[in-house]
């Protein structure tokens, strides 16, 4: 496997501009007899499909859902990141790259993370013009607001919708497409297996999930856009149908894997309630601007949050980290609520949360003012939990929610299989060992509106005209190979459902290669997968058949997949022998607990190649700095 | 607290066959469940015991991607208001209650299996003309285009439709008028609208007449079904905008 | 079809023929309401209004026509939208349960307006087309019976929840609609159809229950 970025020479700022310039065309009578197929519809995806049907290129867009408006980008709250330095506060592309740099904790490359930086503004205009209603100031200028790790106020916001309101305007954009004619809906299809004619990504296996059909998909390029793999611990704030499937198959079919350890976990999301619960909720970062969080001082305290004195409460980020206090990035306040819970200091019925206390804020802004701030998110924790924070204080507790690792992909988003590219959260590419908030929508449309749409054609350019053909013997053995599976699956008639086999892999995880992680962990893990693995071939119980809509069988395919995956993830945890951004091992950390970075031995991006029955291999592209010195994080 | 409930469920094996209700006891249930959990625990029940689940549709559980729905005694979205079923909880159930879950109902849906419809002609009704045509790289700097903020709040409120269709499965004639009228009140107020602001109107409302939906018969029930409160305000607009666009324009 | 055909055939624009023509007849029973309050001053003073009604002929032949056609376009419309919502629905749900945004008014429109049919033949029988005697008999005679009074008792009830729902509604078909206004709008067509349907059936009542009625 042969890892080269492609980045382009020169200084940093010239990069980009000098990619565009020397990068191949193709005459629009050339494009329209060029396929394309992407596999995803979310921000990526819908703004990939939409801008390359504009380009001219004929465009195949796949999902899993009914209707590709319900991509899972749809859910992200917050906002946007823009350098557009509305507010004259010093913010600058420079700066928007440095603050994402740091915040990824130096595990990122310098010049894909400028690049995304560049393209921020005009993200923010081209969705303007779409129509989405960002919020204003009164004069009718945009507004913004600031976010987690940044000194300047860069965020774009539509209420609490962010996400939903970018997502409806690409797929707006996506469906003017569909009406041109150029683009082609196939909504509730799964991408089951990846075709590679050749050496090249020429197509892609869905089965139709309301009537189990295969069907084969031939084309030019394949554009996976198909989100990150968070689900893998079962509990998660991804949407239930959020899978790895789709960059799995792509990976056993030659495309490297990068950096699968590097997996997010935000602090503030609701508390699991029990062993049957779905998938867990986030609830927007800045509810820890005013709010405070802290535990009982003596472990195993039951007392009601009311009766528990001030001297004997636990203010433990205020006083660990004086500097930051409740405002400590995600994955100090994550680490701390688990560290706390782990010495027993935890609340709730499990005592796996913390309380963040709306009390301080009441008594000095009042009701309104808090009500005005936070009045929706309340809203939403009460709906959910039936309690009321301005009563009694919330509880929080970390929960899986972004992964930073993905494909691998070059300066162009091309993975390591010629033809196959991948954007947005499904690659690795731009937010490092952490991403910061706001940053993962940037991210997504300046994948699908600007960059694929630049690079594509410099690749097409260089692709032998003429239609891939369906009938290839390589479409016929995915196919068949797909087929396979699903028979294989629905034949063990076990005892034991998938979403029981995937809630003990989510289990074994969260403990062992969750929050922080350790050697001893890790390898529990690493002897435990297998295992679970083996017994899941065995005794998995699939109900119903093939040939309809089959939603056990649909979880089935995946949690397989979760099953092979995990083994990556652990192994790459174990691997990186070094705590960085999200990543923390035990081992690494200073006496006070501050996470060690080895920029020695570890400042590379982790690629692994996946072997046909032998154990992966891992590849390592290393990381330069020369525009920003990489510095330590220190919140103290 | 634990509840046990009878839960009489609508199970279709297909679009074409017909279906029926079938009982389920089920069981005692923490009121911390969610009603999709409920249902999560119904179907590990029933896999195990050699029955085929309830197919259902569900996505983000946040109430915001719009996939999930069921009518629950009735209220599309079950009885809490302002909340998708994904974010309804059984503590608004009692011990001992019965409830009647059946698939989102109108000519416009087929219903593919059990709860799951298809809701693709709302799809429609934006295909033909819900967007503003730009394409990628052509936009002006954003500060360019001022919108005043009771405008840009106004069209926020139409634009946080989700999609999910409540409103057609409330309405007694299973019209779409509220869907429509959000997305044609979204870009009719703001000013990156208005140079498609006629054809969209009658574009938009001619697709949708032509899917199976029923007409707009100002009962309300749409807005108070909807999990977002979209209000039938952009109806009034919807009925504006087109008639504006029929009489008043030169366009046809 | 012509752009005209195409508006009017549309769903909007059925509503908006509902809107109009329903709003027409609104005006026309405001007017005939209006005309009837004579009653209310006396026998003379009815049948003076009647007299001066009958010496409008001309004009009252083309204001019959007018709402004839009015009339047969709010029903046929309105019949062709009950077939089309019907179809548009064709599984009811096992329970129904109201989220609270209908109206008895806006639940029976289709019921109140083919009773409103009914009844208005029956009226048309009884007293347009009916000339054997001065029309403040023949009204006196009538409506003072049990059964017919009743009858109208219940039309005029009808009458109510249609207009109750039928005058706001036709607002909202034809786009009116404004934040500072809606409340307005919606009790005003409220206030003005108990108003109506209140002076109108004291008509009947005075008639089945005051032996001096129009006496």
């Amino acid at each position: 496997m042969q890892l080269d970025a492609k980045i382009p020479a020169g200084p940093l700022a010239d990069k980009w501009p000098s990619y565009l310039r020397d990068s191949r065309l193709i005459s629009p009578a050339n494009r329209r007899q060029l396929t394309v197929i992407v596999v995803g519809s979310g921000l990526a995806g819908a703004s990939a499909a939409a801008t390359l049907a504009e380009q001219g290129y004929q465009v195949k867009n796949f999902c899993l859902q009914d209707s590709p408006r319900r991509g899972h980008s749809i859910a992200a709250q917050g906002g946007i990141n823009g350098a557009k330095n509305y507010q004259n506060d010093g913010d600058s592309v420079f700066r928007l790259f440095q603050d994402t740099l740091k915040g990824g904790d130096f595990r990122a490359r310098e010049a894909n993370v400028y690049r995304l930086a560049e393209l921020s503004g005009r993200i923010i205009d081209q969705a303007v013009a779409q129509g989405v209603p960002f919020a204003r100031d009164y004069g009718g200028q945009l507004a913004n607001r600031s976010f987690g790790g940044a000194q300047v106020s860069r965020t774009f916001y539509a209420r609490g919708q962010t996400g939903q309101q970018l997502l409806l305007g690409a797929y707006g954009a996506l469906l003017r497409q569909v009406k041109g004619g150029r683009v082609e809906l196939y909504p509730r299809r799964e991408m089951v297996e990846l075709v590679v004619v050749e050496g090249q990504a020429r197509g892609i296996i869905t089965r139709n999930l309301l009537t189990g059909a295969l069907e084969r998909h031939a084309a030019q390029a394949v554009v996976l856009a198909t989100g990150g793999y968070s689900n893998v611990y079962c509990l998660s704030t991804n949407a239930a149908s959020s899978n790895a499937s789709a960059i799995w198959r792509a990976h056993r079919q030659g495309a490297g894997f990068a950096n699968p350890c590097f997996v997010q976990i935000h602090p503030t999301c609701i508390p699991v309630h029990g062993e049957h619960q779905a998938k867990l909720t986030l609830m927007s970062e800045s509810l820890r601007n005013d709010g405070r969080v802290w535990v009982p001082l003596n472990p195993g305290d039951r007392r009601p949050p009311g009766e528990i004195p001030e001297t004997e409460r636990d203010y433990y980020l205020e006083h660990q980290y004086p500097a930051f206090g409740n405002l400590v990035p995600r994955d100090v306040a994550s680490r701390s609520a688990k560290a706390q819970c782990d010495r027993g200091h935890g609340v709730g019925n499990t005592g796996r949360a913390v309380y963040l206390d709306f009390a301080e804020p009441l008594r000095r802004d009042g009701l309104a003012t808090v009500r005005s701030k936070y009045g929706n998110l309340f809203e939403m924790y009460q709906r959910i939990t039936g309690q009321n924070p301005l009563a009694e204080p919330m509880q929080i507790y970390p929960a899986v929610h972004y992964t930073m690792g993905g494909l691998w992909v070059d300066y162009q988003l091309m993975t390591t299989l010629p033809g196959l590219f991948a954007l947005g959260e499904a690659n690795f590419s731009d937010h490092g060992a952490n991403r910061l908030g706001a940053s993962g929508l940037m991210q997504g449309l300046a994948d699908g509106y600007f960059i694929l749409p630049a690079t594509m054609g410099n690749y097409l350019a260089g692709v032998a005209a003429g239609a891939t053909d369906p009938d290839a013997p390589e479409f016929a053995q995915a196919e068949a190979n797909a087929a396979e599976r699903t028979r294989r699956l629905l034949a063990i008639r076990g005892r034991r459902t998938s979403t029981d086999f995937h809630r003990e892999l989510g289990h074994l995880l969260w403990d062992h290669c969750g929050l922080s992680r350790h050697r001893v962990g890790l390898e529990i893990a690493r002897q435990r997968i297998p295992e679970i693995r083996a017994e899941f071939w065995q005794n998995l119980l699939v109900p119903g058949s093939g040939s309809d809509l089959n939603q056990a069988l649909e979880r089935a395919g995946r949690v397989a997949d979760y099953l092979e995956f995990a083994e990556l993830l652990v192994a790459d945890a174990l691997a990186r022998e070094e705590s960085c951004g999200c990543h923390l091992r035990e081992e690494h950390q200073s006496g006070e607990h501050e996470p060690l970075r080895d920029d020695t031995n570890f400042a590379h991006v982790a690629v692994w190649e996946h072997r046909k029955d032998q154990a992966p291999l891992l590849h390592r592209e290393a990381l330069t700095f020369e525009n920003v010195q990489p510095g330590r994080r220190d919140y103290r | 607290m634990t509840i046990n409930l009878t839960l009489r469920i609508w199970r279709q094996p297909g679009p074409d066959a017909p279906g029926a209700f079938r009982t389920y006891q089920s069981g005692p249930l923490s009121t911390d469940l969610s009603f999709l959990e409920m249902l999560d625990l119904l179907n590990e029940r029933l896999s195990l015991a050699g029955e085929e689940p309830v197919a259902f549709d569900h996505d983000c559980g946040e109430g915001i991607c719009g996939t999930c729905g069921a009518v629950v005694n009735g209220r599309p979205h079950g009885p809490v208001e302002r909340t998708t079923l994904c974010q309804l909880h059984l503590r608004h159930f009692n011990d001992g209650d019965t409830l009647i879950i059946e698939p989102f109902r109108a000519r416009a849906f087929r219903i593919e299996k059990d709860l799951v419809v298809d809701r693709s002609a709302l799809e429609r009704i934006i295909q033909a003309g819900g967007y503003v045509s730009v394409n990628t790289g052509s936009a002006p700097e954003a500060n360019t285009i001022p919108v005043p903020q009771p405008t840009a709040e106004a069209a926020m409120s139409s634009a946080e439709c989700i999609g999910c269709g409540a409103c057609v499965a409330a309405c007694p004639n299973g019209a779409a008028m509220l869907f429509t009228g959000a997305k044609v009140s979204q870009l009719a107020l703001l000013p990156q609208g208005q140079p498609e602001r006629t054809r969209r109107a009658l574009d938009m409302l001619r697709a949708m007449d032509g899917l199976g939906f029923g007409n707009c018969g100002n009962e309300r029930e749409c807005e108070a079904a909807c999990p977002k409160s979209i209000s039938i305000r952009n109806i009034a607009r919807l009925n504006r905008e087109f008639l504006r666009a029929s009489f008043f324009s030169e366009e046809e | 079809m012509g752009w005209l055909g195409r508006t009017l055939n549309s769903s909007i624009g059925k509503k908006t023929v509902m809107a109009v023509t329903g709003l027409s007849l609104g005006l026309f029973v405001a007017a005939h309401l209006a005309g009837l309050t004579s009653i209310f001053r006396g026998r003379v003073a009815f049948a003076a209004y009647a007299d001066r009604l009958h010496d409008l002929a001309l004009l009252l032949r083309l204001g019959e026509i007018f709402l004839l056609v009015v009339f047969l376009l709010h029903i046929t419309v309105g019949l062709l939208l009950f077939l089309e919502n019907r179809r548009a629905k064709p599984i009811r749900y096992a329970v129904r349960n109201s989220a609270s945004g209908q109206t008895w008014g806006s639940q029976t429109m289709p019921y109140t307006g083919l009773c409103l049919l009914l009844f208005l033949g029956y009226h048309l029988a009884s007293f347009s087309l009916n000339d054997y005697a001065p029309i403040d008999v023949l009204l006196r005679e009538s409506l003072a019976q049990p059964a017919t009074g009743t009858f109208y008792l219940i039309a005029l009830l009808a009458l109510g929840l249609h207009l109750s729902h039928g005058l706001w509604s036709s607002l909202q078909s034809l786009g009116l609609s404004h934040p500072k206004y809606d409340q307005f709008l919606e009790s005003g067509g409220v206030g003005i159809s108990v108003f109506i349907t209140t002076l109108f059936s004291l008509i009947p009542i005075l008639a089945l229950f005051w032996p001096g009625f129009l006496g």
